[in-house]
């Protein structure tokens, strides 16, 4: 998959650069927006990581021209702006998500798949990671043939980490999806929630599957 | 600050020198001397009026009386040539200042007698229609010679002896230049008279009004003195005259609230200071340290791991202090949606079940009401509150979040606990940002002491208002009180 960064700020581009490619995407960095859009035209790109902030041409316009000439690449907003008129703004120029500085670099990564993914995906009714199995019909998991015992919450939290499994969720992002908490909160509430699924899920067997990254967020995968 | 004080006064002064923004000592001073004019004006007219009214009065009065003893004597006397003669031809020279003049005419209009020097000024012809003898003369006719001099001129019949038939017509006439001359004369004076009272009210006028004007100035000069670093200075209204003593309050309480603002923004520079201070401290201790030698890549690991811990934590305070900032800015408006109060309160309440339960606290939901706010917003007040809630009550304590629709048609949401509660002394405080009841404690739980700021933020935006009481050992109850839901959509934020 190939991604284009239009960033004038080096620091941002180089790590962002660094996170992506290491993450198996393809990245080109320019630094102005007359670039990114020739870019845009000429190379054949997934996605477009676009800053509003540039020199001479800001991405509002790189994004206009390229939509008026047909370019339907998805693009994805990084900015330091961010009260509510610049993100319905970008939305409403043809963005596909807007992510406000400072971010995550977990963040950014699961909204690069999240539109990377987008489009006519059929979501199974079950998914298995391991010897983990959850059906989500019906509302069932279970664990090397046992059956996990978890609450409505607890389920959506599990049905979360291994929909996305292998990508870094952010407890922000986490209390958004399962508690549909859409604000920063400073609690140590998801701590405690995967905490007590780990209890379930993990503790009675002796491959783990969920894992903390400090700093980051929690990830399941089958290490 | 001092920049900007520098710039109102001189748009003050700009203002004041604009052509049609007079001062007030001006205005005063116009209006009253305007006033004392008219009233001199106004006396000087009558005056002039009653003093030229009374000489025509005399004057007529004069040649009436003439007119009467002409007739007495050609009544009485009709033979006797010396009386008339005296009282014709000399009679009028006997005066010093107002000619006289007399004539006497027998019925076909030929002279008798008459003053001497008579027939060329004063034809015969130029009098009035004479009156009949039995009326009484009362007004004469005037009369301007080609020289330039006024005459009063009466004419009359008198009857010639007791006889009827025969009359005599008295022609009397009077030079009044003199008196002219005296009305003049007073006109001049009354003008001198005029200038001088203008000159001299418009002195005392400027003079009343500088004086009246005074406190005014004393109470700018005072403001004058008020700069950032004097704040505390006040005006004192008792000492100024009742008129401005409204102004002075009114600038007393406007200092208030300034000082107030000024000391809690300069207070919260310092928190903001000090709450950066120490993650920064952090990142920069950890990060020498680390690269003071090589070390293995699991140290290396850690050490980019607990500054993440510390950059998420300051970028959680960027957010919160830019939500802070927003909510404070008037432009701010926010998207309000009806929805069931209990609702919003269970799933709150839901976010924090497995924390409430790891820590042994029971969290109830109590009453219902439906309520028109921003759902997001209603979510995070009450979270920020049920969190800290949790953070204060111990094992086994209880939580309640109850909402409920009150008389007045407002809804009140009230989260209770059986915690440790709070001083009195720390609760006027609570809503500050980054203020703390133990500063000890600050670093050690997760939050970034913004959370109580940002409800109060979230209440002011919905029009709305919390409130705190507690008592320590017992518990605290924080209320949220949301206007009533018939509000409209984009109540602009008011005013706590």
């Amino acid at each position: 998959m190939r991604i284009l960064i239009v960033e004038d700020e080096k620091k941002t581009a180089g790590y962002l650069k660094k996170g992506l490619s290491e993450s198996g995407f393809v990245v080109d960095v320019v630094e102005q927006g007359e670039d990114g859009l020739h870019h845009a035209r000429t190379g054949d790109y997934d996605l477009i990581i676009l800053d509003v902030m540039l020199p001479k041409q800001d991405g509002w316009s790189v994004l206009t021209e390229m939509r008026r000439s047909g370019e339907q690449t998805p693009v994805l907003f990084v900015t330091a702006r961010d009260s509510i008129q610049d993100r319905v703004k970008g939305l409403e120029l043809g963005a596909d998500d807007y992510l406000v500085k400072p971010f995550a670099f977990s963040e950014l990564l699961a909204r690069v798949r999240s539109i990377l993914r987008r489009g006519p995906a059929r979501q199974p009714e079950t998914l298995r990671i391991a010897d983990l199995e959850i059906d989500l019909l019906r509302h069932k998991a279970t664990r090397a043939g046992k059956r996990l015992d978890l609450t409505p919450k607890e389920f959506a939290l599990l049905s979360l980490l291994v929909r996305r499994a292998g990508e870094v969720l952010s407890r922000t992002l986490i209390a958004e999806q399962v508690w549909d908490m859409n604000f920063d909160s400073d609690t140590n509430v998801v701590d405690v929630s995967v905490r007590r699924l780990r209890s379930k899920v993990d503790d009675p067997f002796t491959k783990k599957l969920i894992h903390t990254v400090r700093g980051m967020g929690y990830v399941l995968e089958d290490r | 600050m001092s920049l900007k004080t520098v710039e109102n006064t001189t748009s003050y002064r700009s203002a004041s020198s604009s052509p049609w923004s007079w001062s007030i000592t001006r205005r005063l001073t116009f209006l009253y001397t305007l006033s004392a004019l008219g009233m001199l004006v106004i006396s000087a007219v009558f005056l002039y009026w009653v003093l030229v009214s009374n000489l025509e009065r005399e004057d007529n009065q004069f040649l009436a009386a003439k007119i009467q003893v002409l007739r007495v004597i050609l009544r009485e006397r009709p033979d006797k040539q010396e009386a008339l003669e005296e009282e014709v031809k000399w009679e009028g020279a006997s005066f010093q200042f107002a000619k006289y003049y007399a004539r006497i005419l027998d019925e076909e209009g030929r002279t008798q007698i008459e003053t001497p020097g008579m027939d060329n000024i004063l034809v015969s012809s130029l009098f009035p229609a004479p009156i009949s003898f039995i009326q009484t003369p009362e007004k004469g006719t005037k009369w301007r010679s080609n020289d330039g001099r006024p005459y009063l001129l009466m004419a009359a019949w008198a009857g010639l002896g007791h006889s009827r038939g025969n009359q005599r017509l008295v022609q009397v006439a009077l030079n009044v230049s003199h008196e002219n001359a005296l009305i003049a004369e007073y006109r001049r004076k009354l003008a001198v008279v005029l200038s001088l009272g203008i000159l001299f009210s418009a002195a005392v006028g400027v003079a009343v009004a500088r004086k009246g004007m005074r406190p005014l100035e004393e109470i700018t000069k005072t403001a004058q003195r008020i700069t950032v670093t004097q704040l505390h200075e006040r005006i004192t209204p008792a000492r100024w005259p009742r008129e401005l003593a409204a102004l002075a309050t009114a600038f007393d309480d406007m200092l208030n609230r300034l000082e107030d603002s000024f000391t809690r923004l300069s207070q919260f520079s310092a928190d903001l200071a000090h709450e950066l201070r120490t993650p920064i401290n952090n990142l920069m201790g950890e990060a020498e340290v680390a690269l003071s030698r090589t070390r293995a890549p699991n140290e290396y690991r850690q050490v980019l791991e607990s500054s993440l811990e510390e950059y998420a934590r300051l970028s959680r305070m960027v957010e919160s202090l830019l939500f802070l900032a927003r909510a404070e800015s008037t432009e701010t408006r926010i998207e309000r949606s009806l929805f069931n109060g209990r609702k919003e309160m269970e799933a709150v309440r839901e976010f924090y079940d497995a924390l409430a339960e790891e820590q042994g606290v029971e969290v109830i939901c109590q009453g219902n009401a439906p309520l028109r706010a921003d759902q997001i917003l209603f979510r995070q007040a009450l979270s920020n509150l049920l969190s800290n809630a949790l953070q204060y009550t111990p094992r086994s304590g209880k939580i309640i979040l109850s909402i409920k629709q009150t008389e007045d048609e407002f809804v009140e949401v009230a989260v209770s606990d059986t915690g440790f509660g709070i001083d009195p002394e720390h609760l006027p405080k609570l809503f500050d940002r980054f203020y703390r009841v133990d500063p000890a404690r600050s670093r050690k739980t997760s939050g970034t002491g913004l959370g109580l700021a940002i409800v109060r933020s979230i209440m002011k935006l919905h029009g709305g208002s919390v409130a705190i009481q507690s008592e320590p050992a017992k518990g605290t109850i924080v209320s949220l009180r949301f206007p009533p839901t018939g509000l409209s959509l984009t109540s602009k934020m008011t005013e706590l």
